[in-house]
């Protein structure tokens, strides 16, 4: 007996490193305490999973991950499970001010400094898929980079832009815009054709457009564009596209 | 005798114990009363981690219209828009075999070698129409969902790039937060003119998938 607690006393003065043990201030955690009179815990990050749980007023809760606007949180007894980001929002973190989180809405559209989207549609008479990111300069100008592929039923072309975008109207929900821009496209005739003769030539295009601002992060945008092909024969060539893709702003 | 051993080794021992505690106390004695048990960190969205990306590998089977059934492989990366919505970027491979012609006619090629390697990309809207759980015990639960997806992209078989319509469906299981396994269909819609006229050609895809979420 007198041994264990020999033992014991001995080892008393260690427990000023168990916070050094347990790596106990090595990781910022984030933590956050409810303010609202409750927030709902749903067993997944959705909202067709049903809540399962509710923290009180008052209660600390522990942030794992999000994932789109959910956020998994653990309790003091170890629970998890998700929480809307709209809640979480609304809570203070250890330092007593309200959590730093930003639930994208109509007014960050209108301030938005990069974007980025998928297109599809026709360019003349052909089925074009693209890729577009943009950078806004100013509320009213952008540039963008474009890649597209066309596939039509006698050739696989190919072609990247670079243009420039004016919005006079940044802060419409229905915003129209202009573009006017320069590029390059590669034809590659289809095997099957009688004349294989790949070819490639500058272009230019003007066009207009419409982006419509949906919900959270996104917004649709549909467009119409000319293209000049600059040829080395006699006549220039012309193409018309309309576009139709879903952008993603930051 | 023993007794006072014990004296002689314990005295010392419990004093050398008792002093160190009280050290460890003074050295503390700067610090508040009662002290916070986490230092307060101001809670911003970069300390948050963030797992909207997906990336995974599939494999499957390809029945390739008029040129047999081949093993498909692949990759695929997903952005989710949202709870509902996500893009997902996809590329497979895979083999056409023989039309029933040439093996019928024996010493027949209607493609050369190269051109029946067969591989697609295509650019998706997905939509999660029914998010829920499978229950495994009593306790134990995966999260699931079950979407519909469709897009389009282009299709490198029979030595031409063609336009390339896709729409399926498919079933989501998430082993734990960050790792799912996929199960899927799709179908692939081409137009082909290899074999004379030209038609659609319609392609089913079965797969199955890992993907991780970063």
């Amino acid at each position: 007996m007198p041994i264990a607690i020999l033992v014991f006393l001995l080892i008393l003065p260690a427990q000023s490193w168990a916070g050094w043990l347990w790596g106990q201030g090595d990781e910022d955690v984030a933590r956050v305490q409810v303010t609202e009179p409750y927030v709902a815990w749903r067993t997944g990050p959705a909202t067709g999973y049903p809540v399962f749980h509710t923290s009180e007023q008052g209660e600390w809760l522990t942030i794992l991950q999000r994932k789109t606007s959910w956020i998994k949180v653990t309790d003091s007894r170890g629970r998890e499970g998700w929480v809307a980001v709209a809640d979480i929002a609304r809570t203070v973190d250890a330092t007593g001010n309200p959590v730093d989180l930003q639930v994208p809405d109509f007014a960050s559209f209108s301030n938005r400094r990069v974007e980025a989207g998928l297109m599809m549609g026709e360019f003349d008479g052909a089925a074009v898929t693209a890729g577009y990111g943009g950078f806004w300069m100013t509320q009213n100008l952008s540039a963008e980079l474009w890649a597209s592929q066309i596939l039509g039923s006698a050739s696989e072309i190919r072609m990247i832009n670079a243009n420039l975008v004016h919005q006079p109207f940044p802060h419409w929900r229905v915003s129209p815009f202009f573009t006017l821009g320069v590029g390059h496209i590669w034809v590659d005739p289809k095997a099957t054709l009688a004349q294989p003769e790949e070819r490639d030539n500058s272009i230019g295009h003007a066009g207009l457009g419409v982006r419509a601002y949906i919900t959270d992060r996104y917004f649709i945008r549909a467009e119409v564009k000319d293209y000049k092909v600059f040829t080395t024969r006699s006549t220039n060539e012309e193409a018309t596209e309309w576009k139709i893709g879903l952008s993603i702003f930051f | 005798m023993e007794n006072r051993t014990q004296h002689l080794f314990l005295k010392p021992m419990c004093l050398a114990a008792g002093l160190s505690v009280a050290a460890a106390a003074q050295a503390q004695d700067d610090r508040p009363l009662i002290e916070p048990d986490v230092t307060p960190v101001p809670v911003t969205e970069a300390l948050i981690d963030t797992e909207n990306f997906e990336i995974g590998a599939f494999v499957g089977v390809l029945n390739i219209e008029d040129f047999e059934s081949s093993l498909l492989y692949g990759g695929k990366l997903t952005y989710h828009l949202s709870e509902s919505f996500f893009f997902e970027a996809r590329v497979g491979f895979a083999e056409g075999g023989e039309t029933s012609f040439e093996k019928l006619a024996g010493n027949v090629e209607v493609l050369t070698d190269s051109e029946r390697d067969y591989s697609y990309y295509n650019i998706n809207l997905g939509y999660n129409v029914l998010p829920g759980e499978a229950f495994l015990t009593e306790n134990y639960a995966f999260n699931t969902n079950f979407y519909l997806i469709a897009g389009a992209g282009a299709t490198d078989f029979a030595g031409d790039t063609r336009f390339t319509l896709n729409l399926g469906a498919g079933y989501q299981v998430l082993l734990t937060d960050s790792v799912a396994v996929h199960i899927g269909v799709r179908q692939h819609y081409y137009r082909i003119d290899v074999l004379g006229a030209e038609k659609t050609s319609m392609n089913t895809e079965v797969s199955t998938g890992l993907s991780v979420f970063f």
